[in-house]
């Protein structure tokens, strides 16, 4: 792993600033420890003060620092988008690994269901989701929504990798030799589908960062904890910019942007990591 | 002719094969196919020898095989015979065994050395993990006591503690091979099958491998099914040889025998194939093909190929006899000379 690192660190221009991008966003994270207020409190400062070197990022019409209330807010969406990747991730990894491996009718069963996800419009479900459950309706609650809705395309990916391992040589010597299902999969299979799950965790997390921050923007989320989606909605409220409050809007559109290409170009570099081609090219055995 | 089926003088087997048949059942769109890959073989192997099977590609010693290690999936299928463990009391198959004890059994007692060591060791598993996940279940003691057995082990093969920490493909081709001898080999088993272990090697490695294969056969006093098609092995390395042909058993005796006086006709192209030094005769090549097991000629297999074919041949198929102590041969032709 840590070869792995260096080789991309010095090889590769995408990760190079994806990783840029990715830390100063979690540095900003980390800072919403040394917030100075209570991140839900408001008129704790003087609204409407344009940035500047007391207020570095302004602040908003409900009397908060925007800088401290974007630290708070982008820690709640990656710890969101990570919680959902988490948990899609386990789910498609016992899924796909299971549904190639053993095959028959439990691959039917496990495929007829992913299909159905795969298949299903996912923003009007969300959108139902929020309207059934109201005011239970939390940010964990909504994560595990998320998550299980997440899982299908990758496990499809997972399951056709399963598929050929489950023919392999070394699958029969290990089934031969008395291992059982889960050690073979946890053993010997797991380590092959190991990069792809890297690489996919990333655009998931795009993906459920991108939903919640619609679903947050729209007022379709539990709109007190603070999120990069949530801070728009308030701005949103306020008519932050017809009010000339650009700064509102302006830093958490900027953050949630570097996010994004943040984690896309780290989902990218690891793309062509994993790209039997790039990788002959790299070690000389392509020419 | 009697029922009895005669065989070899071999005083409590390990393995008793009796009749066995296994057969490819293909269903498609309705229309049954039954490739009979294997098809009524008997022999036995006794402890402490190596028992070689010889045969053409296509003539069923892989099916044999995996049929009498219990690795049997659809479309494979055994449909008659039985194949008895003398450490598996009672059961006519491994299959048929309850899967605790065949999980028991499987490596303590019988293991398998696939063909083709790379792929049978997981390319991003270390050796040492592998070791791990193959060995440790069926070895007692400790941590400290299976590193100690593994490494002393792989001395045995000639490789270094040190490989315990590398990956497969970071071993040349002979080491990988040792390794996978050794991984088979670790728990002690009392029945060893061999499948072209050596098919992959140069010839030097071969005989460096095959010399291993038979100290540590011979130090543990385990018995080995070792197939190849490659009779310069057989000759090496076993004690017995069974020829296959088709299916079927043609003729088994012990390795020497069968080179010096082979009775089968198969069995003499066979033999009369191999090159010898300072013989510059050009080798005589069989005519024909082996048959489609899917739909074999009756009567002998080999009849088609066989220049010595008569009548009786088209329509019967033959049993085997014992024409010598330890020698047995299918053959209408062979079984009159030796009447007469």
């Amino acid at each position: 792993m840590g070869t792995i690192l260096r080789d991309l660190l010095r090889t590769n221009l995408e990760f190079r600033c994806g990783l840029v991008l990715v830390s100063i966003v979690i540095a900003m994270a980390a800072l919403s420890l040394f917030s100075p207020y209570p991140p839900a409190d408001v008129y704790v400062v003087p609204p409407d003060v344009p940035p500047g070197s007391t207020y570095w990022f302004g602040t908003t019409s409900r009397g908060q620092d925007v800088f401290w209330q974007l630290t708070v807010a982008i820690r709640n969406t990656l710890s969101f988008g990570l919680l959902v990747a988490v948990l899609s991730r386990l789910l498609a990894l016992t899924i796909g690994l299971l549904s190639g491996y053993k095959g028959g009718w439990i691959d039917r069963v496990f495929m007829s269901i992913n299909d159905t996800f795969i298949v299903i419009p996912l923003f009007p479900i969300l959108i139902l989701f929020y309207f059934v459950l109201r005011d239970t309706m939390t940010w964990a609650l909504l994560a595990v929504i998320m998550a299980g809705l997440g899982w299908a395309y990758d496990a499809r990916l997972i399951r056709s990798i399963a598929m050929s391992l489950k023919t392999r040589e070394f699958t029969e010597t290990s089934i031969f030799s008395g291992m059982s299902t889960r050690e073979i999969l946890l053993h010997e299979h797991l380590p092959y589908v190991m990069p792809i799950v890297f690489s996919t965790t990333m655009n998931n997390m795009n993906w459920s960062i991108g939903l919640e921050v619609t679903l947050s923007v729209l007022g379709f989320t539990d709109i007190n904890t603070p999120t990069i989606g949530g801070m728009i909605y308030w701005a949103n409220q306020h008519t932050a910019i017809v009010a000339g409050v650009w700064w509102w809007v302006a830093f958490p559109v900027g953050l949630i942007v570097m996010t994004f290409v943040g984690l896309f170009l780290l989902a990218v570099s690891m793309n062509e990591y994993i790209d039997p081609r790039s990788r002959l090219a790299r070690t000389g055995g392509g020419e | 002719m009697t029922t009895e089926l005669p065989l070899a003088d071999v005083k409590a087997p390990v393995l008793r094969v009796r009749d066995l048949k296994a057969h490819f059942r293909l269903n498609r769109f309705g229309v049954v196919r039954d490739v009979k890959a294997v098809d009524g073989v008997t022999f036995d192997i006794a402890r402490n020898e190596i028992y070689g099977l010889a045969g053409e590609s296509s003539s069923g010693k892989t099916t044999l095989i995996k049929t009498i290690a219990g690795v049997i999936k659809p479309p494979l299928e055994m449909v008659g015979g039985s194949v008895q463990f003398d450490f598996l009391p009672g059961y006519d198959a491994v299959h048929r065994a309850p899967a605790e004890l065949v999980a028991n059994v499987r490596w303590r007692h019988l293991s398998y050395i696939m063909q083709g060591s790379m792929n049978v060791l997981n390319p991003l598993r270390r050796i040492g993990a592998i070791f791990r996940d193959f060995a440790y279940r069926h070895l007692d003691g400790g941590d400290a006591m299976f590193e100690a057995a593994v490494v002393a082990h792989l001395a045995r093969v000639r490789l270094d503690a040190s490989v315990l920490k590398a990956y497969p493909h970071e071993l040349s081709g002979g080491m990988r091979q040792r390794v996978t001898i050794a991984l088979a080999t670790i728990c002690r088993p009392d029945f060893i099958i061999a499948d072209e272990p050596t098919t992959a090697l140069d010839v030097v490695v071969q005989k460096d491998v095959l010399g291993m294969i038979r100290q540590i056969q011979r130090e543990i006093g385990s018995s080995v099914l070792f197939v190849t098609h490659d009779m310069g092995v057989h000759a090496y390395v076993t004690d017995r040889l069974g020829i296959m042909y088709a299916g079927r058993l043609a003729e088994e005796a012990p390795t020497r025998e069968i080179f010096a006086n082979p009775l089968h006709p198969y069995t003499k192209h066979l033999i009369a194939s191999l090159p010898r030094i300072g013989d510059e005769t050009r080798r005589q090549s069989l005519e024909g093909h082996p048959p489609n097991l899917a739909s074999p000629p009756p009567g002998c297999r080999f009849h088609p190929r066989c220049a010595l074919a008569m009548g009786i041949c088209k329509t019967t198929a033959p049993q085997m006899v014992t024409i010598a102590p330890g020698h047995r041969v299918a053959c209408h032709v062979v079984a009159m000379g030796a009447a007469a």
